[in-house]
């Protein structure tokens, strides 16, 4: 009784992992809208492709690769903001891609502004940057599931050495929880947004009559801060913010 | 441009620099110094809190102390109060010492005196009696204690002794401060390694043991006596919170959990040692260098047939115990045979059972400068071996070499002139165009995506948690069936009950079978209640179940069974009723069963 209780508990814990949990029935249909997107992309219908992708986003399908992809071919139609757009969707999945961060170079150099993202608030969490969100969860599982072996080894040897490991595994699995805290705080609160239309008027107040503070044009990054009817809050650095409108910008 | 103050804002600005200053003045209140101990009897294992408290003030210098031979004292830091009691305000400063004793007897702390205002002032002496530890000499169900030995009551001057100490202790040792005074007169000492853990059992108690060896090495002769050792440490006793029920409180009854920890500062001393130290014996060897123990010697050399000019090693290594550290050679003289290029020796030391043992490489490159059969002489070493008390020399072996002459004449090297060619720039690549890299196509990395699920991260984070907690609950439960015999008593009671029925047969004699379920029944009770079973009467049986909060019925009912085995020693039943006596019994057990 004991037995089978541990294995059916073990196994509960295998089918709750995530491409099991998310993908098990749609992934073959995926794969083969992916393996057509990247067909057309090749044939150089860009459009068709940037459709086939955008079909597959819209399905709830996030992938860091497949909005690189659809970046590339934003950038092959002329569209650099959707293209910057997608490539900081694409960085949130795979943040220590090389193409990516090229790409996305080559595209804000396309671009009037030619601004640069701006820095997250992690300086002394230096590997926030470079770990995804599921990464971060993940190491902090196993540092999780490091410690409680340990804790429980220590508990039957109490030997200084298992000690020793137990403060450092704590200390490992405090700062990866701190890690994860800081990563969902970035993503939240500094929200990037990357303008869309050719050209946007950044205006003092939220109505189209208010006085404009300055000019963007086409993929120029913003750090949306506020949200307010239809009019987006963007801040460029310290001093220079004002309203858009919500259609003018991508988030 | 200046900002001008505000009334309100000079105000707060006099009164931030005022309020520190208000702090320490005193407003014409009286000032005291009184001095306090924690305790006025302790043992030496004990130590005394010693606070002056100065009422009136805080700003004085440090007290000064009376001279206190017998106490060594330690700062325990200083803490200050301010009270405000209606409009009265009082300040105070508490200079807190620990004085730790060092002799037994009845010491009188001197008046403390405590400058302020240019007055002095001081405390009533205080009298204290130091009394020797209540199971000196014996460590009978002591918590901690330590003690120290050495080697060798005896050992001449140069031979390595080894003082071992050992620190017992039955609960967790902390901030251990130890003090090994040795004689720097007498002895020069060396640690052999960290101290070593392990537990040992002493008068049925089971201890943890850290043991400190250290060597010594005996400076001169005569008769000498190595001082207590003294540990000062905090003992940690883990309290049993019972009024909680939480089940973790126990579990992490720990330091790093800081829960459930009383602490208890000891000073612990062991007792003096006397060792006496002979001289060596006359008769040393010519070229004896003070080299104590018992030595190997052996040379070896690289290459043993070479030309002129070529080189090789002649290696001596020198092993053994003692100061192998100490010893050293001279160039050996080769008669201009060779040109002799030492290197600097290489030094081993490892310790071993405790002993200090060395190996000492001697590296000389040789070159031989004449062609011809030559034999090295030969590397000898005088010691004394204090194991025989007499003086030995240690010899290698005569080494010996084939020199052929030169056949390689020497050759210039020709060095190219000083001409180079410029370095080769750098070709600079034109970069003609610009473009983005091209897209993934490899379906793997398609193949996941998505945050992790909420399920998938709670199982990830709870799961070990609560394996844990299923784990520190078998693994109490073991050391409670390993440790608490009450408890596996009262566990095992009713297996055990039932495996001795099993045992007794309904066919055999009515007496014999009385005495056996008997038997059982009071083993049963004993195990349940941790009673000794066997020696308890019918009517103690009844007694203690009652106590036990088991029904009066049962415990009845008990005693009656009890006292039908009994009768049955003397008169005999038909085999249908012991049939029925068995039967009647197992009921029993399993009804007591549920009830205790």
């Amino acid at each position: 009784m004991k037995y089978s209780s541990a294995i059916y508990f073990f196994l509960f814990i295998i089918m709750l992992t995530p491409a099991q949990a998310k993908a098990s029935d749609h992934l073959s249909d995926h794969l083969s809208e992916i393996v057509r997107a990247n067909g057309l992309y090749s044939d150089k219908h860009y459009a068709e492709s940037a459709q086939a992708y955008e079909t597959l986003v819209q399905k709830g399908v996030e992938n860091g690769y497949l909005y690189y992809n659809l970046g590339n071919a934003y950038i092959r139609m002329g569209k650099i903001g959707p293209a910057i757009l997608n490539y900081l969707h694409a960085r949130k999945w795979i943040p220590r891609n090389e193409n990516l961060t090229a790409n996305l170079k080559f595209a804000i150099q396309q671009t009037k502004d030619k601004i640069e993202p701006p820095g997250t608030l992690s300086t002394p969490l230096f590997w926030i940057n470079d770990l995804n969100f599921n990464e971060l969860v993940g190491f902090a599982i196993g540092l999780n599931i490091v410690f409680w072996v340990n804790l429980t080894l220590w508990m039957y040897f109490r030997t200084p050495a298992l000690k020793t490991l137990r403060n450092v595994f704590l200390c490992f699995l405090l700062l990866s929880f701190v890690s994860i805290g800081v990563k969902i705080e970035n993503e939240s609160n500094l929200k990037l947004g990357v303008v869309l239309a050719e050209n946007v008027e950044v205006k003092s107040g939220r109505t189209a009559d208010a006085v404009t503070l300055f000019q963007l044009h086409e993929g120029a990054l913003v750090t949306v801060t506020d949200k307010h009817d239809n009019w987006l809050e963007v801040r460029l650095n310290g001093e220079q913010k004002g309203w858009v409108p919500q259609n003018s910008l991508g988030t | 441009m200046k900002k001008k103050l505000t009334p309100f804002r000079k105000a707060a600005l006099i009164a931030l620099f005022l309020i520190p200053l208000l702090s320490t003045v005193s407003f014409g209140q009286d000032i005291s110094v009184t001095a306090t101990v924690d305790k006025n009897r302790l043992t030496l294992e004990d130590t005394l809190q010693l606070s002056i408290v100065i009422q009136g003030t805080q700003n004085t210098p440090p007290p000064e102390l009376p001279s206190l031979p017998d106490f060594q004292i330690t700062s325990a830091g200083t803490s200050s109060s301010t009270q405000y009691i209606n409009t009265q305000r009082s300040v105070s400063i508490t200079h807190n010492y620990r004085l730790t004793p060092m002799n037994t007897g009845t010491i009188v702390i001197g008046p403390a005196r405590v400058r302020a205002n240019g007055k002095t002032y001081s405390t009533q002496p205080i009298t204290i009696e130091v009394i020797k530890p209540s199971s000196s000499g014996t460590i009978e169900n002591k918590t901690a204690f330590i003690e120290t030995a050495l080697s060798s009551k005896k050992a001449f001057v140069g031979e390595q002794l080894v003082y071992t100490f050992r620190l017992f202790h039955r609960v967790e040792a902390k901030n251990l401060d130890l003090k090994l005074p040795f004689d720097k007169m007498w002895f020069n000492k060396e640690e052999l390694g960290e101290p070593k853990p392990y537990t040992r059992v002493v008068n049925g108690l089971q201890y943890n043991v850290q043991e400190l060896s250290i060597a010594l090495f005996p400076l001169k002769k005569g008769l000498t006596e190595i001082p207590p050792a003294i540990l000062e440490l905090d003992l940690l006793y883990r309290t049993q919170n019972r009024s909680g029920r939480d089940p973790f409180s126990q579990l992490f009854n720990d330091p790093f959990f800081d829960r459930g920890i009383r602490t208890e500062h000891k000073v612990l001393r062991s007792q003096p040692l006397s060792v006496e130290i002979l001289p060596l014996p006359d008769g040393a060897p010519k070229g004896y260098k003070n080299l104590i123990g018992i030595f190997k010697i052996s040379a070896e050399l690289g290459k043993k047939d070479l030309e002129v000019g070529d080189t090789t090693t002649l290696t001596v290594t020198v092993s053994g115990q003692g100061n192998v550290r100490d010893i050293s050679f001279e160039v050996p003289d080769l008669k201009n045979q060779f040109k002799v290029y030492p290197d600097k020796p290489e030094f081993n030391q490892t310790i071993y059972n405790n002993q200090i043992r060395g190996e000492k490489v001697f590296k000389f490159a040789l070159v031989p400068l004449q062609a011809g059969n030559k034999t090295l002489t030969k590397f000898s070493l005088p010691y004394f071996d204090p194991e025989n008390a007499q003086y030995r020399l240690a010899e290698t072996q005569p080494v010996t070499l084939n020199v052929r002459p030169s056949s390689v004449k020497e050759e210039l090297n020709l060095v190219q002139s000083g001409q180079q060619n410029p370095p080769m720039a750098k070709p600079e690549i034109e970069t003609l165009g610009t473009d983005i890299l091209p897209i993934y196509t490899e379906l793997d990395k398609f193949q996941s995506y998505g945050s992790y699920s909420s399920a998938f991260m709670g199982v990830g984070f709870g799961a070990p948690a609560i394996l844990f907690i299923f784990s520190a609950f078998l693994i109490k439960w073991q050391k409670r069936m390993k440790y608490d015999v009450a408890y596996y008593r009262h566990r095992n009671a009713c297996k055990n009950a039932r495996q001795r029925f099993k045992h007794i047969s309904e066919h055999s004699d009515s007496r014999e079978l009385g005495r056996e379920i008997s038997e059982v029944l009071r083993e049963y009770i004993g195990d349940k209640l941790n009673l000794q079973g066997r020696a308890i009467t019918a009517k103690e049986v009844e007694v203690h179940l009652n106590k036990s909060n088991c029904e009066t019925g049962h415990a009845e009912r008990t005693r009656k069974l009890l006292e039908k085995c009994e009768t049955l020693q003397y008169a005999p039943m038909t085999p249908g009723n012991t049939k029925e006596l068995l039967v009647e019994s197992e009921n029993l057990i399993k009804v007591l069963e549920k009830q205790l």
